[in-house]
Formats: C-alpha cells, sequence, structure tokens
C-alpha cells in the first residue's frame, strides 16, 4: 500500500482542527496536530511531516516566525499559510517568506484539499521553490519581487499593482491551473460582484505587454472556462 | 457664533481706516498730548493683559469642548455599531442553534436534510456578513490604484452587467451621460473599487424598489467634479433615516425582509471618501430617491 502523505496541521484553534483534522484524512492524508508555533517547529523534527498547514496567528510562536525560521534553517517542507485578516499586506508577507500558497480565513475546506495538493504536486516535481525566490526568470521575463519590478528583455515594462499580484502569483506558481475565483482571491483579497471579469481584465492588460504574439502566448495561458496557467519555463534568479 | 466674529474685528478696521485717513494728509490731523503716570499705564496693560488672557482660556476651552463632543460622537457611533453587529449576529445564530438541534434529535432524512440546508444558508450569511465586515476595514487601508478611469465605459459596464443579470425583473433601468459637446471628463481612482460602488448603488435601489419601477443612473460635470446619481421611483426613505442610511450596518425600517448586510451602501460611502469626493441623497416618501456620488476631476484631466 502506498504510504500516506503526512499533513502537520498548525492551529490553536481546537474548534477548527476538529473539524477539519478528520475531513483531511477522509480526503487521503494522514494527520497530526500542533496547537502552537513552537510545537510545529518540534513536530516538524520528530514527525518527519510532507507538508505543513500553518496558521498565522498563534500564540507562544506565530505561524510567520515558524516560516521564517524553517526557511532560515534551509528546511524546504511545503507550507501552506491560513492567513487571517485578508490584508493585501499578510498575503503578500505570506508569498515573500517562503510559503508555497496560502489561504485566507473563512475558507472552503475543499479549497485546502486543492492547495494540498497542487503544491505536493509541484513539491514532487522536485522544482526549485519558486515562492522563496526573490528574483525569477523565464525567458526574457524578469520579475523582481523586492523592489516589485518587472523587466521584459532587461527594459522595465508597467503594470498596475493588481496586474503585478496577479502576475507574481502566476509566475510563482508555474504549470499549475489557478482559477479565476482564486486569482480574484489573491489579488483582491474579498469577493467581488464583477466577480472573475475583472481578473480577465487585468489578464488581457499582462498580455498586451508581455506576450509578441496574443494567439500563441508564451507566458499566460487561457484554460478555457477553468482559469490561467503561467506556461514559461521558471528558473530562479 | 458666526455675528460674533464679525463685530470683534469691526474697531480695530475702524481704528486702521481713521489712521490711513488722517495720515494722508486729508485732514489735518490733531495731535493729543497727554501726560500720564506709570501707575496708570500699568493698570490699562494689566487690564489689557487680563483680557487676552480671559480670552486664550476662552478660547481653549471652547475646543476642547469640541473635541470632547467629537469623542461623545465616536463613543454614540461605536456602541451603535456593536448593536447592530450583536443584532446581525443573533438572528443567524439563533437559525444556526435550531437547525443543529432538529438534527441532534433525528427524525426522518428529509427533515435531517432540510435542517442541514438551512444550517449551511446561516453559516453563509454569517461568512457574508464578515466578508463585508472585512472590506469595511481592508478599505480603510488599502493603497487606492490610481489611474485614470473613464467614467462613461464604467457605468456603462456596470449598467451592461446589471442589465445581463437577472436582477432587473421588469425595472426599467435608463442611463443618461453627456456626450455634447464634451464628453463627461475622466478622473483618477481604482477602477475596480468604483466599478464595485456603483454596482452597490444600483443594486441597493433594485432592492428598495418594485419590478414596476424605474431606476435612473446620469451623470454630469459641475465645476471640477463628476457627478453621478441613481435615482429612482421606489417608496423612498423617512425623513428620520436619512442621516443614517449610509451607516455600516444601518438596516431601516423599509429593510426588513430584503436580505442585505446593511453594508452596501457603508461600502459606496467609504469608496468614495477614500477618492477625495462625497455621497449625498435626496428622497420624498412614496416618490423615490436620489442617492449621489460627487467624485473630483483632477486639474490635469479637466476638460479646458
Amino acid at each position: 500500500m502506498e504510504k500516506k502523505t503526512k499533513v502537520l496541521l498548525v492551529d490553536d484553534e481546537i474548534a477548527i482542527t476538529e473539524n477539519l483534522a478528520p475531513f483531511l484524512e477522509r480526503a487521503g492524508f494522514s494527520v497530526i496536530l500542533a496547537s502552537n508555533g513552537e510545537e510545529a517547529l518540534e513536530k516538524v523534527s520528530s514527525a518527519n511531516p510532507d507538508l505543513l498547514v500553518l496558521d498565522v496567528l498563534m500564540p507562544i510562536l506565530d505561524g510567520r516566525e515558524v516560516l521564517r525560521q524553517l526557511r532560515k534553517e534551509d528546511e524546504w517542507i511545503p507550507i501552506i499559510l491560513l492567513t487571517q485578516v485578508g490584508e493585501a499586506s499578510e498575503r503578500a508577507m505570506a508569498l515573500e517568506e517562503g510559503a508555497d500558497d496560502y489561504l485566507n480565513k473563512p475558507f472552503d475546506p475543499h479549497e485546502l484539499v486543492a492547495r494540498i495538493r497542487a503544491v505536493l504536486r509541484r513539491a514532487s516535481l522536485g522544482q526549485p521553490p519558486v515562492s522563496a525566490s526573490w528574483k525569477l526568470r523565464s525567458g526574457e521575463l524578469t520579475l523582481d519581487r523586492r523592489s516589485r519590478r518587472a523587466y521584459l528583455n532587461e527594459q522595465e515594462i508597467n503594470l498596475t499593482p493588481k496586474a503585478l499580484a496577479l502576475l507574481e502569483y502566476l509566475f510563482t506558481h508555474p504549470d499549475e491551473l489557478v482559477s479565476r475565483d482564486r486569482l480574484l482571491d489573491v489579488v483582491w483579497g474579498w469577493d467581488y460582484p464583477v466577480g472573475t471579469r475583472a481578473v480577465d481584465t487585468r489578464i488581457a492588460e499582462l498580455r498586451r505587454v508581455l506576450e509578441y504574439d496574443l494567439a500563441d502566448p508564451q507566458f499566460i495561458e487561457t484554460m478555457a472556462g477553468q482559469g490561467y496557467r503561467f506556461i514559461g519555463s521558471v528558473e530562479v534568479g | 457664533m458666526k455675528w460674533s466674529r464679525l463685530i470683534i474685528p469691526l474697531p480695530a478696521l475702524a481704528g486702521l481706516l481713521i489712521s490711513v485717513w488722517m495720515n494722508s494728509g486729508a485732514v489735518a490731523a490733531p495731535i493729543l498730548r497727554i501726560n500720564i503716570d506709570i501707575g496708570t499705564v500699568m493698570l490699562f496693560l494689566g487690564i489689557f493683559v487680563s483680557i487676552l488672557a480671559w480670552l486664550a482660556a476662552y478660547s481653549f476651552n471652547w475646543t476642547k469642548s469640541i473635541r470632547v463632543v467629537a469623542a461623545n460622537d465616536a463613543a454614540k457611533d461605536r456602541r451603535r455599531f456593536l448593536q447592530r453587529l450583536d443584532h446581525e449576529l443573533k438572528n443567524p445564530l439563533t437559525a444556526i442553534l435550531a437547525g443543529l438541534a432538529n438534527l441532534s434529535v433525528g427524525g426522518s432524512a428529509t427533515n435531517q436534510n432540510a435542517s442541514l440546508i438551512s444550517v449551511e444558508a446561516q453559516v453563509k450569511r454569517l461568512r457574508d456578513l464578515v466578508a463585508d465586515l472585512r472590506k469595511m476595514a481592508d478599505l480603510e487601508t488599502r493603497e487606492i490604484e490610481r489611474e485614470t478611469v473613464d467614467l462613461t465605459l464604467l457605468i456603462g459596464g456596470v449598467v451592461g452587467l446589471i442589465t445581463e443579470s437577472a436582477d432587473l425583473e421588469g425595472r426599467k433601468l435608463l442611463t443618461s451621460i453627456p456626450q455634447a459637446p464634451w464628453p463627461l471628463p475622466k478622473i483618477q481612482g481604482d477602477w475596480d473599487l468604483l466599478f464595485l460602488a456603483l454596482h452597490n448603488l444600483i443594486e441597493n435601489s433594485i432592492k428598495f424598489t418594485a419590478p414596476e419601477d424605474t431606476i435612473e443612473v446620469r451623470a454630469l460635470e459641475d465645476n471640477s467634479d463628476v457627478v453621478i446619481e441613481v435615482a429612482d421611483t421606489g417608496p423612498g426613505i423617512p425623513e428620520d433615516e436619512v442621516g443614517e442610511v449610509w451607516d455600516e450596518l444601518f438596516r431601516g425600517k423599509g429593510a426588513r425582509g430584503i436580505p442585505g448586510s446593511g453594508l452596501g451602501l457603508a461600502l459606496v460611502k467609504a469608496i468614495i471618501l477614500r477618492h477625495g469626493g462625497f455621497v449625498n441623497l435626496r428622497s420624498r416618501a412614496g416618490q423615490g430617491t436620489v442617492f449621489s456620488l460627487r467624485l473630483p476631476v483632477p486639474e490635469s484631466l479637466r476638460s479646458s
């Protein structure tokens, strides 16, 4: 029998873990729990989980600090952050500090399972953890995440903050089909009545700037009725 | 208070005028020679300083009392907000408790299923409320994008979206946007947020009107502003509620039984304020309501 993927679920709210853990187990994962950051660090080394689902706001040691410490020790276990406030700053922080992905609370548990699977798929391909790198390159396109600037052929390109956030998310999740709802959540952090149209507008803006041939895109591919995918091969640095 | 501001500087002004008139040489100015002892000078100086001190103390107290009033207002707003929040949370929670109680008793599969559906609906209602509250908080700190926004396109987009949806249910939705002699000036702002604001405003009018009513969206240029109005032939807003309509979580008497978090218009107001604009409304009971959004046109985009 194939070994089950071991997920370490870290949240101080028992109401959440006691409902979420059985759900994840039914989805085919084996789940271990920790209720604060210190316990999480201890279990990462003792129980050897395959993936971490980490709440941000916790007593003793918060999720952000756990993430920072693990990455400082060169520990690249896949991590999904559960952000609390949904503020743009916290979402940006999650990706900048090397989380593989994040979800805004409250979230649909099905979405968490989908995120876990996508993150594991990427990790199993042995790809470098692009979400932890400050500088990304794909062909002629470079993204400097620290200064929030993008370059095409070494020429800086002008993008609105939202288009840039969209590009950053797609860029750090290469070859992953990202739904428009997910992108909406990434860029705005909250649901939005006009919904996915806003995403399409921004994608169109990105393409006008990035693509030579709109009929044969090199970077962002449309999956009709499903979402978008970054198809360029991504290098770090 | 206004008249005193006018009268107080009058003696000084009169003195100045007389001085200028006499020094201009129009009349031979008589010169007063007064012998005065230092004691009397000290007396008048003392009185003068006392008056200054009294004025200073008076104006200090006056600003302090303004601050006290503002703090009281804020405390009252906060109390009212908490009361409304409490109220908004109570109903769905009561329904959830009832639903769970039904589930724990057992009963037929159909009944259990109905309870589950109802609990889920109430949970979604709470989730939407939390999402809207987060939007409100986020709007205060979020970075507002400053792109050039063509309001003609934006209004067309919102109206198009609503016309395509099934929300109108027969209501007439008219638009009137100036084209001649020049089009509506563009403004600077966050397209998505402005879109959301206008969408919320029209949806609000739809909610409070009947299928045979008319809603009119119009825009006009007024000096250095653009004014967007959403007018409806609905029931109007009672006079005592007009001041509170834009408040967070406010639900008027007419809103009972109409779904919503009570944050739709508060979001509109927050978005327009973040753009340096104003919101307003005029309403007549039984005739309808006009909501208006006023947005400044930056100098660089004004049509000259």
